[in-house]
């Protein structure tokens, strides 16, 4: 016991996990300063009182939306091979939504008041609609990774009749994809609408955001999946990863990479025409001032254009170094996207003068303490998963029939689904 | 192949039913607790009161002094750090300075009270805005969604003495624990006490908000719209006014008589 134990001290594995758990404790001590001395050790004010906290909230919930999606390709269209990925991806969606769980209880006010957001309700508020649909979906996610739990090897040796019973949920998998794919459509493109509503901010008042955060969060929760699978799949001999799976979905982010630009692009010309004040300002803010650099080269070139090109390609996707950037690219354009977003409504100020409605300039910079605790959760995250692929197994493709040898003409085989 | 449907069918079947049965759970659950129904009541606007408070802001009057503000943070104990009155200077326009004294429109339709997640922002009977400081969650929402940044954020706990007490007042609401949002309530604490003793608010001045008293250029007018014969009844009967974004659609009831207007120039002349 204690050998098996020592021999995974100096592994490179050991020493990731420490810097995650040396990340984590920063985390945790920044957090306590935030609890103990509230919100006023953030560099948020009045005028950009969403900040860091609110863009890691927004990219952990947009990129877990891998789990829906396979879900829903597995269990409602059919597509039963995606199996081993949608494990992946399930289990990689709890977590995000944990991740945003812990992000928004250190954003607000008053944390021991978090029940609030379930027990009294203002059907009217977009936020209301997050918090149900968050919650509700959790319970999902929480139900769909129970079988991966029931089925380890840890649960198994010691409670193996609980294991049992957990991988017993598994029956429910169809209908727990058609929850799961309606809580997600809702609350992914809510948390659009929760700027998309306001009329205090031209730029934000839109129709358009819900629609692009839920796009932007299809093409960026399927790259995540793909990514942590492919990264698993390179770290450890033992585990197996099959990347014609894997490629299946990666040309279908690759096309939805191409729906998502045309959808961006009408946005940016709707943004451009209107010429409302605020949204000018915001707009120029975006294409020509402080976050331009975010918005071209985080957003649109890197963020959609190469990596559409990568995942169309596949001469291109073949090379696993490119793939996997252009995997990267989506996630951090994704990432980009609603830090932009976020920032650029609060960062034009409307006042009232004599002349008319004005816009004025304000910024932020998230503080140190602030930082800490974002990157602690990140890597609370990051060590889940880590875990969850050594101990839970739920990167493994190896129970996959093999595919027809290497013959590309039949990547549609339909399956058998008489067995489930 | 035929397999293959039936099994689709009885998918979809118990998916409908999972997602029938969460949604009749949930709102069994939290549907119908008293508090629910009291959030049902409040959000009614102008339910049952005869009265429709509001505020009339004459912007040739106002010199800037900022009284209004020092009165509002003594009676309503606000840290100085912060301030739910504020005055702004605008161009200059002709020879005077003009001013602009910005705070919570109660607007009709409120985006703060449509928005908040828990209902913490609510409509009184009599149209006044207010806050639930117990309900709040501090989530912020409403700060962002108030066209006219008139709410406050308690960033860290007020603690210590109040720097214009009792030079400007003394504090007739509690302090708001740290963590929620904050903003004017018309001084909602003196029109019902006054109304209780029989006072008139706008008349009265123990019913009258604090800035309104405190103004020594008598710039600001409070009253009832639904009296006509009120002060700000009359005065927006006979002059030219305005309400910052109404084209937002928002219905402030703060009311705005311009600097330059004719009316002025009329007196000038007189």
């Amino acid at each position: 016991m204690n050998s098996k134990r020592l021999s995974f001290i100096g592994q490179p594995i050991f020493w990731w996990i420490l810097l995650l758990l040396v990340v984590i404790a920063a985390g945790l001590v920044a957090g306590s300063i935030v609890l103990v001395k509230g919100l006023s050790v953030t560099n948020l004010t009045d005028l950009v009182p969403w900040g860091l906290w609110i863009s890691i909230d927004l990219s952990s919930i947009a990129l877990s939306a891998g789990a829906f999606l396979l879900s829903a390709a597995i269990y409602l269209l059919g597509i039963k091979k995606l199996e081993p990925v949608g494990r992946t991806a399930v289990y990689v969606g709890l977590i995000g939504y944990s991740m945003a769980c812990l992000c928004l209880l250190m954003d607000i006010g008053r944390p021991d008041r978090f029940w609030h957001g379930f027990v009294y309700w203002n059907v009217h508020s977009p936020l209301w609609e997050v918090t149900m649909c968050v919650g509700l979906y959790f319970t999902v996610l929480a139900l769909e990774v129970m079988p991966i739990i029931g089925q380890s090897e840890p649960m198994q040796a010691r409670w193996s009749g609980l294991g049992n019973r957990m991988k017993s949920i598994h029956k429910l998998a169809p209908v727990l994809a058609i929850a799961g794919l309606s809580l997600s459509i809702m609350h992914q493109s809510s948390l659009g609408a929760t700027y998309g509503v306001l009329k205090a901010r031209p730029f934000w008042y839109k129709p358009s955001l819900a629609v692009l955060f839920m796009a932007s969060a299809i093409v960026g929760g399927l790259s995540l999946t793909v990514l942590i699978s492919k990264i698993a799949g390179h770290v450890s001999k033992k585990i197996t990863v099959r990347d014609d799976l894997l490629d299946t979905v990666s040309k279908f982010i690759g096309w939805a990479l191409v729906v998502y630009l045309y959808m961006r692009f009408w946005d940016f010309m709707g943004a451009e025409y209107t010429y409302l004040p605020g949204r000018t300002e915001a707009f120029h803010m975006l294409v020509r001032g402080p976050l331009s650099l975010n918005f071209w080269g985080g957003e649109i070139i890197l963020g959609i254009l190469v990596p559409m090109v990568i995942l169309l390609s596949s001469r291109l996707r073949k090379d696993e170094r490119l793939h996997m950037l252009a995997l990267v690219l989506v996630i951090s354009g994704l990432i980009a996207f609603r830090w932009n977003t976020n920032m650029v409504g609060q960062f034009v100020v409307l006042a009232d003068l004599a002349q008319g409605t004005t816009a004025s300039y304000t910024t932020y910079v998230p503080s140190l303490i602030e930082i800490l605790v974002g990157a602690g959760i990140i890597a609370y995250g990051a060590l889940a998963v880590t875990l969850g692929i050594r101990y839970l197994h739920v990167v493994d493709h190896s129970g996959v029939e093999e595919p027809v040898p290497q013959d590309k003409v039949l990547p549609v085989q339909q399956p058998s689904l008489a067995g489930d | 192949m035929e397999e293959n449907k039936i099994d689709r069918r009885s998918f979809i079947k118990l998916g409908t039913i999972g997602l029938a049965a969460t949604t009749v759970g949930v709102a069994w659950t939290s549907g119908q607790s008293d508090k629910q129904n009291e959030l049902n009541a409040r959000s009614e606007p102008e339910a049952e009161s005869p009265h429709r408070w509001a505020m009339v802001i004459d912007q040739a009057k106002c010199v800037g002094c900022e009284q209004c503000v020092l009165a509002c943070k003594a009676q309503n104990d606000i840290a100085p750090d912060m301030a739910w009155s504020k005055v702004t200077l605008v161009e200059p326009v002709g020879q005077q300075e003009v001013y602009l004294p910005v705070q919570c429109m109660h607007c009709e339709d409120a985006p703060c009270v449509d928005i908040c997640p828990v209902g913490a922002s609510y409509y009184r009977p009599d149209g006044i805005v207010m806050m639930d400081y117990d309900r709040c969650i501090g989530c912020r929402y409403c700060e962002i969604a108030c066209p006219y940044g008139a709410r406050s954020f308690n960033w860290q706990k007020f603690e210590g003495e109040n720097p214009v007490v009792p030079a400007w007042g003394q504090p007739e609401v509690p302090r708001r624990p740290r963590g929620v949002v904050e903003k004017c309530t018309f001084c909602a604490q003196r029109i019902d006490r006054g109304l209780e003793f029989g006072l008139i608010p706008g008349v009265d001045q123990a019913a009258t908000p604090a800035c309104v008293v405190a103004c020594p250029q008598k710039a600001r007018t409070f009253g009832d719209l639904n009296d006509p014969n009120s002060s700000v009844s009359k005065l927006l009967a006979n002059h030219a006014s305005y309400q910052l974004r109404e084209d937002l659609g928002t219905g402030p009831r703060i009311y705005y008589l311009p600097a330059v207007s004719p009316h002025h120039i009329e007196e000038d002349q007189a």
